[in-house]
C-alpha cells in the first residue's frame, strides 16, 4: 500500500481526462461542421439582412473562418485556437467570446453557488432525519415531497413563483435587476426566487441521496458495535453513519452538476433574466451567433470534466480502503 | 423484416412473456406500492387522453379573437375593454364558460384542446426518444460487456465523453445546429440520452457473462448472436424496464424545456410551447402558463412513482 499506486492512478486519471477533453472537442467540431448550416451561412444571413453586398463578404468570411482550407487543417486550427483560449468572435456583441464570458460568468456562479448551499444544507438535514426516522410519518412526508421536488419542471416552478410572489403579491421584482452591486442585500433579495427555482430540484435530489446513503450504513455491523459499546445515539449517527454516507453522497452530487444543475441554471437564468452564461447562450441562439453557443457548451463540459477528476482523486485520499487498478 | 423483428421481440421479452407466474409475482410486488399504482393509473389515463382525446375536443388551432383570454370555468378575471363611443377604458368581469372549460389563450384557442393534443405530443416524444436511447444503450452495454478487450475500452471511453457533456447544453447545441424540427429533437434526445443505460446494462451483463448458463450455451456451440439475444438481453429486460420508466420523464422535460426557450418545433403545440406563450401573459391570463405546467408536473411525477415502484419490485434484495 505505498504511495506509488496512488501516483500511478492519478496519472492514469489525468491521461483519461486529456483523452476525454480531446474527444469532447472533436465531437463538438464534427457537430458544427456536419450541421446543415455552417457558421458562415448564419453570419452571412445576418450580414445580408443588414443590407450589405453578399458577393463581397462571402470570401472575407470564408477566409476569416478558414472554411476555404481543407478539413484537417480546419480541425488543427480549431484545436490550436482553443488551446490558446481563443473562443472566437461574437459578432452580436462585437467582442471576443472570451471577454463576454469573463463579464458574465459571475452571475451564473453566484446563482449555482447559492442554490447549492441552500439545497445541500436543507437536503442533507432532512435526508438524515428521514433515514433515522425511517417508516415514520415524517419519513413518508419527506419522501413524498422529494418526489414532488424532482418532478417539478424547474422552469415552470420559476414562472409560478413569479406569478405568485411578483405578479400577485408584489413582493419581488419580476426580473433580476442587473444594476445591483454583487455583494449587497438587495442582490441577495433579487436572488431569492431564482435560488428557490434552481434549488428545489437539487434539494429534493439531496434528500433522496442522503436518505439512501444513510440507510445503507445504518444496518452495518460497525453501527451495532458503536451502539453496543454505549455510544450516545448522536455520536453513532453523526460520526459513524453520516461520515460513511458522505463519500458516496459527494460523488452523486458531483455527478448531478452536469446533468441537472447546469441545465437548470440555464433555464432559471432565462426565466428571471439573469445575465449569466445561460442567458448569453440563449441570446446568441436568436442572433445566430455560433461561437457563443459552442463556447458555453464547452465551458460547461470542461467544468464537469475537472470536477469529475478532482472528485475521483479526492476520493482516493479520503477513503484509504479504495484501491483502483 | 417485421417477422424478424417480432421474433427478436418475442425472444427478448420471453422471460416475462411466457412466464406468467413471474409477471404475477412482479405485479403483486408493484401493487403493494400505492403511489406506483396511482402513477400507472395516471399514465393509462394520459395514454387514453392522447389516443382518443383529440377526436373529442375542439380544434386546438382554431383562433377566435372574440373569445380570447377566457378564464377556466369557476374563475373570473377583470378585462379592460376600450369603448369607442365614450373613449374610455371600461372594466368588465369575465367568467369562464363551459364551451371552454379550461379557458382560452391570447388568441382565443381552446386550452383544453391544446392540453389534450399536447399530451399526445409529450407522450410520443417521451416514448420514442427514450425508446431510441434505451435500444442504443442496451446495444452498446451488452456488446461492450460481451466483447470485452479493446472494443469495450473504445465504447466505454466514448460513453465517458458523451457523459461529460452536460445533457441539456449538448441538446441545445445540437438543436441549434440542426434546426428545431420535432422529429429531429426526438432523435437528438435519443442519440444523447443513452449513456446511463449503456453503463448500467454493461455492468449487469458483465456479471451475467460469467454465469453457468452462458458458459453452458457456449460449450454447446451457441453463436455469439444467440448468446447475446437469447441469454444476455432477456436477463437485463427488467433492468431496462425500470430505466425506461425512469428516463421517460427526463425526456419529456427536455423537450418541454427546449420548447420553453424557443428551440421547440413551432408547428407542434406541445406543453412546452404553450407554457412559453403563457409565460408572457402572466398578468392577463395566468392559466395559460399554469395548466400545461400542472400536466407536465403530474406526468413526470407519475412516471417517477411508477419507476420507483418497479425498481423495488424487481429488486430481489428489497423486502416489500
Amino acid at each position: 500500500m505505498g504511495k506509488s499506486w496512488l501516483r500511478a492512478y492519478i496519472l492514469k486519471r489525468l491521461l483519461y481526462a486529456v483523452i476525454i477533453a480531446w474527444g469532447i472537442l472533436t465531437v463538438t467540431f464534427v457537430l458544427v461542421r456536419v450541421g446543415p448550416s455552417s457558421p458562415a451561412d448564419r453570419y452571412l444571413a445576418n450580414m445580408t439582412a443588414s443590407g450589405q453586398d453578399v458577393s463581397q463578404i462571402v470570401e472575407a468570411i470564408e477566409a476569416r473562418y478558414g472554411l476555404d482550407k481543407p478539413m484537417y487543417e480546419q480541425y488543427v486550427e480549431y484545436m490550436g485556437n482553443l488551446f490558446q483560449g481563443k473562443l472566437g468572435w461574437s459578432f452580436s456583441n462585437s467582442m471576443p467570446v472570451i471577454d463576454l464570458i469573463k463579464t458574465h460568468w459571475i452571475y451564473s456562479f453566484q446563482l449555482i453557488l447559492l442554490s447549492s448551499i441552500f439545497a445541500a444544507l436543507v437536503g442533507v438535514v432532512v435526508g438524515v432525519y428521514s433515514a433515522v426516522k425511517q417508516y415514520t410519518k415524517t419519513d413518508y412526508i419527506a419522501t413524498f415531497f422529494s418526489f414532488v421536488g424532482i418532478s417539478l419542471p424547474n422552469f415552470w416552478l420559476g414562472v409560478m413563483l413569479i406569478l405568485v410572489f411578483s405578479v400577485k403579491l408584489g413582493l419581488f421584482k419580476t426580473y433580476y435587476d442587473t444594476g445591483l452591486p454583487l455583494f449587497s442585500l438587495d442582490n441577495l433579495k433579487a436572488l431569492v426566487l431564482p435560488v428557490m427555482t434552481l434549488g428545489t430540484g437539487m434539494l429534493a435530489g439531496y434528500v433522496r441521496y442522503t436518505r439512501s446513503a444513510m440507510l445503507d450504513n445504518l444496518r452495518k455491523g460497525f453501527v451495532t458495535t458503536a451502539r453496543a459499546k454505549g455510544l450516545p445515539e448522536r455520536t453513532v449517527i453523526g460520526k459513524h453513519v453520516f461520515r460513511n454516507a458522505l463519500l458516496p453522497l459527494v460523488t452523486i452530487v458531483m455527478f448531478d452538476l452536469g446533468s441537472i444543475v447546469f441545465g437548470g441554471a440555464y433555464l432559471t437564468e432565462i426565466v428571471f433574466g439573469i445575465p449569466g452564461l445561460g442567458q448569453i447562450s440563449f441570446n446568441a441562439i436568436f442572433a445566430n451567433d455560433y461561437p457563443v453557443v459552442v463556447a458555453v457548451t464547452l465551458i460547461g463540459t470542461s467544468i464537469v470534466l475537472l470536477v469529475n477528476l478532482v472528485t475521483d482523486v479526492a476520493y482516493t485520499y479520503l477513503d484509504p480502503r479504495i484501491r483502483y487498478d | 423484416m417485421t417477422r424478424r423483428l417480432r421474433d427478436i421481440a418475442r425472444k427478448v421479452g420471453r422471460p416475462l412473456y411466457v412466464n406468467r407466474r413471474l409477471v404475477n409475482y412482479y405485479w403483486e410486488r408493484t401493487r403493494r406500492n400505492k403511489l406506483a399504482v396511482l402513477g400507472l393509473a395516471f399514465i393509462s389515463f394520459l395514454i387514453l387522453l392522447g389516443a382518443v382525446g383529440p377526436f373529442c375536443t375542439l380544434d386546438p388551432t382554431l383562433v377566435d379573437f372574440e373569445q380570447k383570454n377566457l378564464p377556466p370555468v369557476g374563475f373570473t378575471t377583470v378585462k379592460s375593454v376600450y369603448d369607442i363611443e365614450t373613449d374610455e377604458l371600461a372594466s368588465t368581469e369575465v367568467r369562464g364558460i363551459w364551451k371552454h372549460p379550461l379557458g382560452t389563450d391570447s388568441k382565443g384557442r381552446d386550452m383544453l384542446a391544446m392540453i389534450v393534443s399536447g399530451a399526445r405530443v409529450s407522450l410520443l416524444v417521451g416514448l420514442i426518444a427514450s425508446g431510441i436511447a434505451i435500444v442504443l444503450g442496451t446495444i452498446v452495454g451488452v456488446l461492450s460487456a460481451y466483447l470485452g478487450g479493446w472494443a469495450d475500452n473504445v465504447m466505454m471511453r466514448f460513453t465517458d465523453i458523451m457523459m461529460t457533456f452536460p445533457f441539456f447544453l449538448l441538446l441545445v447545441l445540437i438543436v441549434f445546429i440542426f434546426g428545431p424540427r420535432l422529429a429531429f429533437i426526438v432523435l437528438a434526445i435519443g442519440l444523447t440520452g443513452w449513456t446511463g443505460t449503456a453503463r448500467l446494462v454493461r455492468s449487469e451483463s458483465l456479471s451475467l457473462r460469467t454465469r453457468e448458463f452462458v458458459m453452458a450455451a457456449r460449450a454447446m456451440g451457441a453463436s455469439d448472436g444467440r448468446i447475446i439475444f437469447r441469454h444476455l438481453v432477456p436477463n437485463v429486460i427488467s433492468l431496462i424496464i425500470v430505466i425506461a420508466t425512469l428516463s421517460i420523464p427526463g425526456v419529456i422535460l427536455a423537450e418541454a424545456a427546449l420548447s420553453f426557450i424557443g428551440l421547440g418545433d413551432p408547428t407542434v403545440a406541445s406543453w412546452g410551447i404553450i407554457l412559453e406563450a403563457g409565460q408572457h401573459s402572466l398578468d392577463t391570463a395566468w392559466w395559460v402558463a399554469v395548466e400545461p405546467g400542472i400536466m407536465l408536473f403530474l406526468t413526470v411525477l407519475a412516471f417517477n412513482f411508477l419507476g420507483d415502484g418497479l425498481r423495488d419490485a424487481f429488486d430481489p434484495k428489497s423486502n416489500i
